[in-house]
């Protein structure tokens, strides 16, 4: 048996390891325990927003900040790449490894590159702005989207 | 929630799309609230912030509108 922190914490380690989060299988076989058990637990931190799961496998989309397939936010950090779910995790992403970061972003709406950066554990001043579609309340409701 | 590279392009992104627009957030202060939100992500003990604590985020960051309030 597997706690939901020592699951949590195993998928978050495997992310940093592998760039993006674990499959079932691979986090079954790293903890000794069988498939539906992981699953299951991913079920309960999915509960706890902890994670994002695919409604078809329950395999991890998102391990906030990180993201499970590509997205147009890629993140340069410590020689890594990793995919951010959205600009504000790409942000999150060098926050939660503590390092500078090249980001790979781009306008939403024109699609014109907009290159970000975290220099000295600061953001490198540059123009654009962000625009949450979506109320606060609101935000788990659908979380690809928002 | 997207990047844009200015106040112009969010209005068009929001007229293309019939949706409302919705306060911006500066990048300053994104970059704050990935710091609160996601600094001890990678920590065994690490949690997301609930409840209140995510209005107290908002409100240090001047994030006061309604649209903040979960």
């Amino acid at each position: 048996m597997v706690s939901d922190q020592e699951l949590r914490h195993h998928v978050y380690t495997a992310t940093v390891e592998l760039g993006r989060p674990p499959f079932s299988g691979q986090v079954a076989a790293a903890l000794g325990v069988s498939p539906s058990e992981v699953l299951e637990g991913f079920r309960r931190l999915r509960e706890r927003r902890l994670l994002y799961l695919a409604p078809d496998t329950g395999e991890v989309v998102m391990a906030p900040p990180f993201a499970a397939a590509p997205t147009p936010f890629l993140v340069m950090v410590n020689a890594r790449s990793y995919f951010a779910n959205c600009v504000w995790d790409a942000y999150g992403i060098a926050a939660a490894l503590h390092s500078d970061a090249s980001i790979e972003a781009s306008c939403g709406c024109c699609g014109l590159p907009m290159p970000l950066a975290v220099e000295n554990g600061q953001p490198v001043a540059t123009p654009g702005i962000a625009h949450f579609a979506v109320p606060a309340a609101h935000w788990w409701d659908d979380l690809p989207y928002t | 929630m997207l990047l844009f590279r200015s106040e112009e392009h969010v209005d068009r992104w929001c007229a293309t799309r019939h949706l409302p627009k919705r306060p911006l957030v500066t990048l300053e202060q994104l970059w704050e609230l990935a710091v609160a939100w996601y600094s001890n992500r990678l920590t065994p003990e690490a949690r997301r912030p609930v409840g209140d604590e995510i209005h107290e985020i908002f409100d240090r960051l001047g994030l006061t509108d309604p649209f903040w309030r979960i």
